[in-house]
């Protein structure tokens, strides 16, 4: 990785990802020498120097072949190409847990791995919960709890707690908040969410 | 339509019966389209710059490598967008309207010059994709001429600090005067010589972020002159307003679309400047935009909760009376006055002589602006932990100092409509067994886990005030409710659903809701300042009687006609002062050996009113308080001082509580019919966060007797104070 | 993200000679176990490898294996299933109490021991992209900044503390890695893997570019040993160690033979306690005894303007985790 040199004392200031980097003057910009020349497509189509690969993916029990970008995190591929927008983007950095997905049946931070680890596997997604249009005893919990305020955690906390009760079947409350405590709810309806989670587990959730 | 008040309050046909959200299996089920999961054909990903100074003139722009990316499709900056921010930063805090405009000094742009914080907007880019669109950000040259900065409120206003702007760095009020916030009634000077003891003291308080789960994102598409913008705002009325007065067009031309939203707090009320640089970039581009920020993005660029220094000095008679208070404040606010700025508190107390005097100050860091109860959790946490102080002093159960001392008029002259603030203590101690959980003498647990009790009140404004509805009724008898609400968490669009089937007298089955689009929806007062079941309620139970008299008049419709009802009332409070009550009772053991603090007993007790439903209504309660927890222990945004950036900036910085850390909440409701409202409703949703960081610190002082001062008490401050 | 291509690996020596390659080419390459790590690093442009060589494809990387010697641990073993391996479990308690506090569920079942050794840190300052030691410049920031988390051992001139919470476990156990690189194979003691500042403040540790922490070998756990760790986090999840303590005990009825203490939280390594163990060796783990290894403990502990309340409740971490696993019945 180059490193520039700059009088100025933060010169070097990358500090909020997604906005580059503000240099006092004429920086190299790294990595770029593959990029070709503007032409003026209005395609969206991306740039065919960016490393693609095809996966094998099992999503919400439907096998899929998909050519996805190497960079492309679990949470784009399902959101952004999949049209799977139940899963949210909290914080895209393992901070929050509203990305996540069952991965071959464990909670996992889908913004945190990417599409191309997927290959051979099988994700659950919140859209992969209801079974024939029937709610799972978890959303139907959700609902009668008053599980989401906002909801933005909801899909999250789903996905979570139905690995924990595939592993766990009977915890106490103290287990499901350390199955859940991955999954942050600023509306802070932690109390809801556990009486929920016990509830479905009585009514014999799986 | 006033109706009888104060008998005790029952559950009616649809009210006060716990409902589930009639929205629920939409957000269980992943099928809910909050603003980011919406896609328009041709849509573009939008990035935007920020300055990494706190302070800086931005000499020169290089856009040239940018723009010969390919992908890349349009970039806005200083030079070629001058939108004003209206709502982003206006004197006084109040709204950017037409006088306003004429006499403001300190305009807000989308992008500003010179900068004056780490995270003010520089550069907008929207290209193919959002990856395009970062590798953009990184080619765009810019040559700043750093400037000198101020971080602190009490900083900036001595002499020789860095002016942020022209006229210095107390931001003016709305009429441009370089004056504090000033509240006063008696004479203090007089108060503190009558007074048998006077005591004086200093708090702090932290900047706190909002930190909704949703980040702020914005999608806009133009359809000829005609702008649609999708976004979480928590009033689509106010967006549309505040974004056409923007951008200089008809408000008919614009139209806001929130179906769903992740919270907000009060930082997605009026617009903000991502809608305005999304719109605008979509008709540079000629193509539908979206802008999505990241986390850090939305911690440092929209806004949190003001930060504040409180010196109070407190006179009172030996038997623990109040004789005088007065308050300096002052309130970091960023470089621009997005809100008020103000500290709330001393209206909680009876008192004959008060002096309230309020600084806000500009300062270069994050901009601060409204969050749940904006002004109150901040200034009760001051005045409650400065009383209760006192009142140990004084070697008075706080309690009793409480109930000896609380407001029992609006400003000691002004009656409430209804007042329940004695039973609220009353029950509250009671259900809390506080005789045996509070320490008469602070500290005194043996060992090194010591606990204790702390008690905190509240009372806050339940206003009435304007809201518009309509109600249609089809041949087949379903009616269908349009109000402007969107939800940001409370559950508006159900407990509008209950009132209108309460008002109509048919079952909530038949009652559907369409919200959440100006094209569709009428004005919505917004649901900030807790007002939505207050005011547009109000509203449904006209439009309700407007159509029953319709009905009354034509009969049920027939075949494809439909009969409507709208109302837009603006009622009055016949000169009284309206409130909602409250008192929180927190029991919490400390390790006095690590510095950690668990709370292990909560007991809230609310009066809002009537409670239209009860499932919701709780959950509010316990996440409002929950949110004080985190506030009184953890959360905080640390910048360096040599250098001015932010340090914490993120859920992992702030340590926003997990559900380890949020422990059960237990809620009792006193429910009254003032007369008022819908049903006898007060407001609710700010209710629970502003007496909750008061509660928990005074029980942090019974438990180790070393009073926190300053905000968040975290366990580096616990073991010094116990050093 | 900026672009990378991602290659999965199918053993080890392709592995290494794929990142050797890349590196050859002048391009930057990482190895990726779980992955969490790296990836909020690529996001915030503190690195930017060209390449991806994805470690989670090869076979047999992940196991636990009882040997003559002891145990191994293939490094790509997550740390949820470390958690649950009932032989850790049993005989190497800290170092699944350890696997335990680290994050959250989702991070756990994927992330891997490997990966949580080779942690960078969490600095503010480093992970902000400050142009510090870490990011390749000179200086330190937090040395008269914000450093209320960061060393107060062994710092200088890079304050941070380490951030893993198995590796003050391992250096309890007295593990060893066996690392695998261009050059062949090398087994090196856990405590000699990790590196002071002083000899090259702009890494943690002293495994090459080009290396792969492939195993982690404990040895047989001896008789009445007893261990266990003990994390301090500001909240009660998903923090990272304030200060943090792992201790072994081998009792002899309630005599102690034996003590391994190392500190997490403190400083750029996980520090072990040498002095403090020697005056256990041999004794009743009593108050008063508990009492004076906390204060020995402390000695030459540096604080910086911030971080001073580490002193106390180090202490307090070391007297009350040794007074509780040496009272355990």
């Amino acid at each position: 990785m180059s490193k520039n040199k700059s009088k100025k004392k933060i010169s070097r200031r990358k500090f909020l990802k997604g906005t580059g980097a503000a240099f006092a003057v004429a920086t190299a910009a790294p990595a770029l020498e593959a990029q070709r020349p503007a032409n003026g497509s209005a395609s969206a189509v991306a740039d065919a120097s960016v490393p693609r690969t095809t996966i094998r993916v099992v999503i919400n029990g439907a096998e899929r072949r998909i050519e996805v970008e190497d960079r492309w995190t679990l949470v784009e591929l399902l959101r952004d190409h999949l049209q799977l927008t139940g899963t949210k983007i909290g914080c895209d950095r393992g901070e929050c847990g509203a990305c996540t997905v069952l991965l071959d049946g464990k909670p996992v931070y889908s913004c945190s791995n990417l599409a191309v680890w997927a290959d051979g596997r099988s994700v659950q997604t919140v859209e992969g919960l209801a079974e024939d249009g029937r709610l799972d005893p978890l959303q139907r919990s959700f609902i009668e709890h008053d599980g989401p305020q906002c909801g933005f955690c909801t899909s999250g906390q789903l996905m979570a707690a139905k690995g924990l009760l595939t592993r766990n079947p009977r915890p106490t409350a103290d287990d499901v908040r350390a199955g859940l405590t991955g999954n942050l709810c600023r509306c802070s309806n932690y109390n809801r969410y556990v009486e929920a989670v016990l509830a479905a587990a009585k009514g014999g959730a799986r | 339509m006033r109706r009888q008040t104060n008998a005790p309050v029952k559950p009616l046909k649809t009210i006060g019966h716990p409902t589930p959200r009639i929205d629920a299996v939409a957000r269980v089920t992943g099928k809910a389209a909050y603003s980011g999961d919406v896609r328009l054909p041709g849509m573009l990903y939008a990035r935007v710059l920020r300055s990494p100074h706190p302070h800086a003139r931005i000499r020169r722009i290089d856009l040239s490598r940018a723009l010969a990316l390919p992908g890349v499709k349009a970039i806005l900056t200083h030079e070629n967008c001058k939108v004003v921010w209206g709502a982003g930063g206006i004197s006084g805090g109040l709204q950017y309207n037409d006088e306003i405009k004429k006499i403001t000094k300190h305009r807000r742009y989308a992008f500003n010059n010179p900068v004056r914080f780490v995270g003010d907007p520089v550069a907008a880019v929207a290209a193919v994709n959002r990856h395009v669109a970062e590798e953009a950000l990184r080619l765009i040259e810019v040559d700043y001429e750093v400037l000198g900065f101020v971080l602190e409120p009490e900083e900036a206003l001595k002499p020789g600090a860095v002016q942020i702007w022209p006229e210095g760095n107390l931001s003016p009020t709305a009429q441009n005067q370089l004056q504090p916030q000033q509240t006063r009634r008696g004479n203090v000077e007089e108060g503190f010589r009558t007074a048998d003891l006077v005591f004086e003291d200093r708090y702090s308080t932290a900047f706190v972020h909002n930190a909704q789960m949703e980040p702020r994102v914005c999608l806009a598409s133009w359809d000829a002159d005609k702008l649609t913008l999708y976004t979480p705002t928590q009033g689509i009325s106010n967006c549309r307003s505040d974004t056409a007065r923007d951008l200089g067009i008809p408000e008919a031309k614009v139209q806001i679309v929130c179906q769903y939203m992740g919270g907000g707090f009060g930082n997605k009320n009026q617009n903000q400047d991502a809608d305005l640089i999304t719109a605008m970039l979509a008709k540079e581009a000629g193509a539908p935009v979206k802008l999505e920020l990241s986390r850090k993005e939305d911690f440092i660029g929209v806004h949190g909760r003001w930060p504040t220094v409180q010196y109070y000095k407190v006179g009172v008679s030996r038997d623990g009376v109040l004789k005088a208070i007065q308050l300096r404040g002052y309130s970091g606010m960023g470089p621009y006055r997005k809100n008020s700025g103000s500290i709330g508190g001393i209206d909680l107390y009876q008192c004959p002589n008060i002096e309230r005097v309020v600084y806000p100050v500009y300062t270069n860091k994050t901009v601060s602006g409204n969050f749940r109860g904006p002004e109150y959790p901040q200034g009760f946490y001051g005045i409650e932990s400065m009383m209760d102080d006192v009142a140990y002093k004084l070697k008075m159960d706080p309690v009793d100092f409480i109930l000896k001392n609380m407001t029992r008029k609006s400003n000691d002259e002004v009656p409430y409509t209804n007042y329940s603030l004695e039973e609220c203590m009353r029950r509250g101690a009671e259900a809390f067994e506080w005789k045996k959980r509070w320490r008469p003498q602070p500290g005194s647990d043996p060992g090194p886990i010591k606990r204790g009790a702390g008690v905190s009140f509240m009372a806050f404004r339940s206003a009435l005030g304007r809201s518009n509805a309509e109600i249609r009724l089809d041949a087949k008898g379903q009616y269908t409710v349009f109000v402007g609400v969107t939800d940001v968490g409370p559950g508006a669009k159900t407990t509008m659903a209950m009132i209108a089937s309460e008002a109509l007298g048919v079952p909530l089955s038949k009652v559907q809701v369409v919200w959440g689009d100006t094209d569709r929806c009428p004005y919505s007062v917004g649901e900030s300042g807790s007002r939505t079941t207050i005011q547009t309620g109000q509203a449904v139970i006209e439009a309700a009687e407007a159509l029953k008299r319709q009905i009354a008049e034509k009969g049920s419709p027939k075949g494809q006609n439909t009969l409507a009802g709208s109302a837009s009332p603006n009622p009055s409070l016949e000169g009284k002062v309206r409130a909602a009550f409250g008192a929180h009772f927190v029991e919490v053991e400390v390790d006095t050996e690590l510095g950690r603090v668990r709370v292990l007993k909560y007991v809230t007790v609310h009066d809002s009113g009537r409670i239209i439903n009860p499932l919701t209504a709780t959950s509010q309660i316990k996440g409002g308080a929950t949110m004080g927890i985190g506030m009184a222990l953890h959360e905080d945004l640390l910048y360096d001082r040599r250098n001015g950036q932010p340090l914490t900036a993120g859920f992992y910085g702030a340590r926003i509580l997990t559900h380890r850390d949020a422990p059960e909440i237990e809620v009792i409701f006193i429910e009254s019919d003032d007369g008022y409202g819908p049903y006898g409703a007060k407001s609710i949703g700010e209710s629970s966060k502003v007496p909750a960081v008061a509660a928990v610190a005074n029980a942090v002082f019974n438990a180790i007797g070393r009073r926190m001062k300053d905000l968040p008490i975290t366990r580096d401050k616990i073991l010094g104070a116990l050093a | 993200m900026k672009t990378f291509a991602n290659s999965n690996a199918r053993d080890l020596q392709q592995a290494v000679t794929l990142v050797q390659q890349t590196h050859k080419d002048g391009k930057a390459a990482s190895f990726v176990g779980g992955g969490s790590d790296l990836l909020g690093l690529v996001k915030e442009r503190i690195v930017s490898p060209d390449m991806l060589v994805n470690l989670k494809t090869i076979k047999g990387l992940d196991q636990v294996t009882q040997t003559a010697g002891g145990v191994n641990i293939g490094g790509l073993i997550t740390l949820d299933t470390l958690t649950r391996n009932p032989v850790i479990r049993r005989d190497y308690a800290v170092l699944a109490e350890a696997a335990e506090t680290v994050a959250t569920p989702q991070i756990r079942n994927v992330g891997t021991l490997a990966g949580n050794v080779n942690q960078r840190p969490w600095c503010w300052y480093f992970r902000n992209g400050f142009p510090c030691f870490k990011n390749g410049g000179n200086t330190c920031f937090s040395f008269g900044g914000e450093n209320q988390f960061h060393a107060i051992f062994g710092g200088g001139p890079s304050y941070i503390v380490h951030p893993s919470d198995t590796a003050v476990a391992l250096v309890a156990l007295e593990a060893k890695f066996r690392i695998v690189g261009p050059s062949g194979e090398r087994l090196l003691p856990a405590a000699d893997f990790f590196a002071l500042p002083q000899q090259n403040p702009a890494r943690e540790n002293v495994l090459g570019p080009e290396e792969v922490l492939a195993e982690v070998q404990l040895p047989s756990a001896r008789p009445a040993t007893r261990s266990t760790y003990h994390k301090i986090m500001d909240r009660e999840a998903w923090t990272h160690a304030v200060v943090s303590a792992a201790i072994v005990l081998e009792m002899e009825k309630d005599v102690c033979r034996n003590a391994r203490i190392v500190l997490g939280g403190v400083a750029p390594i996980p520090w072990r306690l040498p002095e403090v163990e020697r005056m256990l060796a041999g004794q009743r783990i009593t108050e008063t005894l508990a009492a004076k290894a906390a204060e020995t403990a402390l000695e030459g502990a540096k604080p910086l303007a911030k971080n001073g309340y580490k002193v106390p409740l180090t202490k307090g971490v070391v007297r009350r985790t040794l007074l509780g696993l040496a009272g355990r019945a």
